[in-house]
């Protein structure tokens, strides 16, 4: 255990005085939190909805655009009315075109943004100079070209128009009261923490296996399994990465979480489906997301001493990387499914239950014996591949050469033990 | 006083047996040279020693109980040198004597006191791989040491080091020997292991062909041998008058640059050879009991092997 804990030392050391480790975490840590603060100190209102102030709280305004684009049109069937188009296109200037030509060439030479040719009472013609991906001017002029044609046919059947829209729109008027999970809501926070252990998993797995063939081929190796056991310095190195990674995306995820909460009123609540995240979910990531980090660190741990070069590291480690990678696919995709019998079974299952069992704590109904049993397979698991990975270290650090094939390892682990 | 013992180990990877029962033993205040060509077993025998790999048969004693690696200070040098490239001298100093058991003041004085020994206190806080190749094998065999082991164990100290720090390191080595310390010293450089070791033990196709103290092995190999030399004639000359005058009394068992390697034929001893030089007209320049060095002993004893 002193052993377990000088190695533990040392290799945290490394961690934390590793300028680039540090600067990192501080540097995505400053982006996350000058994200999130922005609001209030810049008009974000056109994306935000929400006009900011000073410091001050938020004050919901009409968006003021400034600068008006200018659309043309002409109307040839004589349906439309300018003064229902301005609310329907706010900060559009509309005025009338000669003729089509006239548009036409206006379009053309971009003085105008766009032109409408209404050629009847159902149709029209569009002309636009490049049409962008977010282009939305024909869903809603098509919205416009409707009304004008509700207005003039009550016209002519002398109905009254604002009667019947109100009738026929009729507000409702609902009030929920979820009882359990709001999958709704839950979703995308479930959907970015799945993908933050995943890349936790594979980014801090990868470095750990780095430092372990790294000590393989520099030969420290050697002076270190000749000065302390194997198990000593696999559970340090692996342990020392864990805290490293959860420190590193603790202070990133903890500055994002805790900016957005002291900025939530200026982002009108908007990112509220992925940053504000209830506690007893929180929890549940963190327990769960760690030992699935912990399981797959010292299977990492162990690939890294199965090859000499790190440029071989990419091979030992493809098939737990086709596990993990398996396992975030399928996560993401049942997350449409949280009660289904499949996530059911995985969120058991050491290999998945960092996400399946998260993601069911987060949307689904679960029991607390499920989550206690499947958890206590985890703990159980970890020391499971904690001993298997120490073992597969010490048969594998001090054979150097062609990468040792998985298959081999356990063998030759079975015949000496 | 301590005894270290190897009994009968014999280590398998797969289906291939790699050592056949190797046995040796050492004492404290002496030194043994584990000798052998490459892939003779020395650095298996040396892991199983250190508990890397474990012996399929035999044992190892230390005062005739079994021992336990983690038990004692041990400072092993292995072949292939290694450090971390990128961390301080002094940092992996103290991190390697407190894996050995030293808390991390005792650590701090015991780096500072071998690298100032071995003369690389200026680099102490710098990064390993910033230091020539001769210091960082200075730094390496100052690791070694650091912990203050009662047994070390050293493989080829002196590859990479030039004549100067060759001698700061036998003057280490004498130390430690002198010190009252088990150390095991395996090299190629066979003058280094006859300038050091008591013991010897040779190591060919994972058994040990040739063990005991050093002293009886030379006697023993230079056995009824005489070496001869005349100044008045040369070593080709003097081979020729030889196998002419004294067909009975000796053979010619081999010639140096210097002198010739005689040896007495049954019934024949150094009084009649005596007697004979005395008779004949050669200016005897050198004359005595032939005592073979190491490395003629491992020659032939590894090549009878092949």
């Amino acid at each position: 255990m002193k052993r377990f804990a000088i190695v533990l030392k040392y290799e945290l050391k490394e961690y934390f005085t590793n300028k680039v480790f540090m600067g990192l975490t501080v540097v995505l840590a400053l982006l996350g939190v000058a994200a999130l603060f922005l609001p209030r100190f810049v008009d974000m209102s056109g994306f935000t909805g929400v006009q900011v102030t000073g410091g001050g709280s938020g004050e919901e305004t009409e968006s003021d655009s400034g600068e008006e684009s200018l659309y043309l049109y002409v109307d040839q069937a004589g349906v439309l009315q300018e003064e229902a188009l301005g609310g329907m296109f706010p900060g559009v200037l509309w005025q009338e075109a000669e003729d089509t030509d006239a548009l036409r060439a206006a379009v053309e030479a971009q003085e105008a943004e766009a032109g409408f040719v209404i050629t009847g009472a159902t149709q029209y013609e569009y002309y636009v100079y490049n049409k962008a991906m977010t282009d939305s001017n024909t869903a809603v002029f098509d919205q416009a070209m409707k009304l004008f044609y509700r207005m003039s046919y009550s016209r002519e059947k002398g109905w009254d128009l604002e009667e019947i829209t109100a009738m026929y729109d009729v507000p409702i008027t609902v009030t929920e009261q979820i009882l359990n999970k709001d999958s709704g809501s839950n979703y995308w926070y479930c959907y970015v923490l799945v993908i933050i252990v995943f890349m936790l998993i594979v980014y801090y797995g990868q470095m750990i296996a780095v430092s372990v063939t790294n000590e393989k081929s520099n030969r420290a190796i050697e002076v270190l399994v000749t000065s302390t056991s194997p198990n000593s310095l696999l559970f340090g190195k692996v342990i020392a990465g864990a805290i490293g990674g959860v420190f590193q995306m603790g202070v990133i995820l903890g500055a994002v979480l805790l900016s957005y909460q002291l900025n939530r009123d200026q982002w009108g609540g908007m990112l509220d489906m992925f940053l504000h995240i209830p506690g007893d979910v929180l929890l549940a990531f963190a327990f769960f997301g760690l030992g699935g980090y912990l399981f797959y660190a010292f299977l990492y741990g162990a690939m890294g001493a199965l090859v000499s070069k790190t440029e071989d590291i990419s091979k030992s480690v493809s098939g737990l990387m086709v596990v993990v990678m398996g396992v975030y696919f399928f996560s993401l995709f049942q997350l449409m499914n949280v009660d289904g019998t499949v996530i059911k079974v995985l969120s058991f299952l050491p290999i998945s239950s960092y996400s399946t069992m998260f993601a069911r704590v987060a949307m689904g109904s679960v029991a607390a014996w499920e989550i206690v049993v499947s958890f206590l397979i985890l703990v159980l698991s970890i020391i499971g591949t904690g001993v298997l990975g120490a073992k597969l270290y010490r048969m594998g650090t001090l054979r150097y050469g062609n990468p040792i094939k998985i298959g081999t390892a356990l063998k030759d682990m079975r015949k000496s033990d | 006083m301590m005894r270290l013992e190897v009994k009968g180990i014999r280590k398998s990877f797969g289906d291939r047996e790699v050592l056949h029962g190797v046995d040796f033993h050492v004492e404290s205040g002496k030194a043994l040279g584990l000798l052998g060509r490459n892939g003779a077993g020395k650095t298996t025998t040396i892991r199983i020693l250190m508990d890397v790999f474990h012996a399929n048969s035999g044992e190892i004693l230390l005062d005739g109980k079994k021992f336990l690696p983690s038990k004692h200070r041990i400072g092993y040098l292995p072949e292939e040198r290694g450090l971390y490239p990128k961390r301080t001298v002094i940092d992996q100093m103290i991190y390697l004597a407190c894996l050995r058991g030293m808390n991390p003041r005792e650590a701090r004085e015991s780096a500072k006191k071998w690298l100032a020994r071995l003369e690389v206190s200026e680099y102490e806080t710098r990064k390993l791989e910033t230091l020539s190749k001769g210091n960082q094998q200075k730094v390496q065999l100052a690791a070694t040491l650091v912990s203050n082991p009662e047994i070390v164990i050293l493989d080829e100290p002196f590859s990479g080091l030039d004549p100067v720090n060759s001698q700061i390191l036998k003057d280490v080595v004498n130390e430690l020997i002198a010190e009252n310390r088990i150390v095991i010293f395996s090299s190629h450089q066979m003058s280094y292991v006859e300038e050091f070791c008591d013991e010897i033990a040779i190591i060919n196709q994972g058994e040990v062909v040739l063990a005991g103290r050093l002293r009886d092995i030379k006697r023993e190999y230079g056995k009824n041998r005489l070496m001869l030399a005349a100044e008045n004639l040369s070593v080709e000359e003097l081979a020729g008058k030889v196998e002419r005058e004294w067909p009975n009394l000796v053979s010619l068992s081999g010639r140096k640059k210097e002198f010739l390697i005689l040896e007495l034929k049954e019934g024949a001893d150094r009084r009649g050879v005596m007697a004979a030089l005395a008779a004949s007209d050669m200016e005897v320049e050198r004359f005595g009991i032939y005592e073979p060095s190491l490395n003629d002993i491992f020659v032939v004893k590894v090549g009878e092997d092949e």
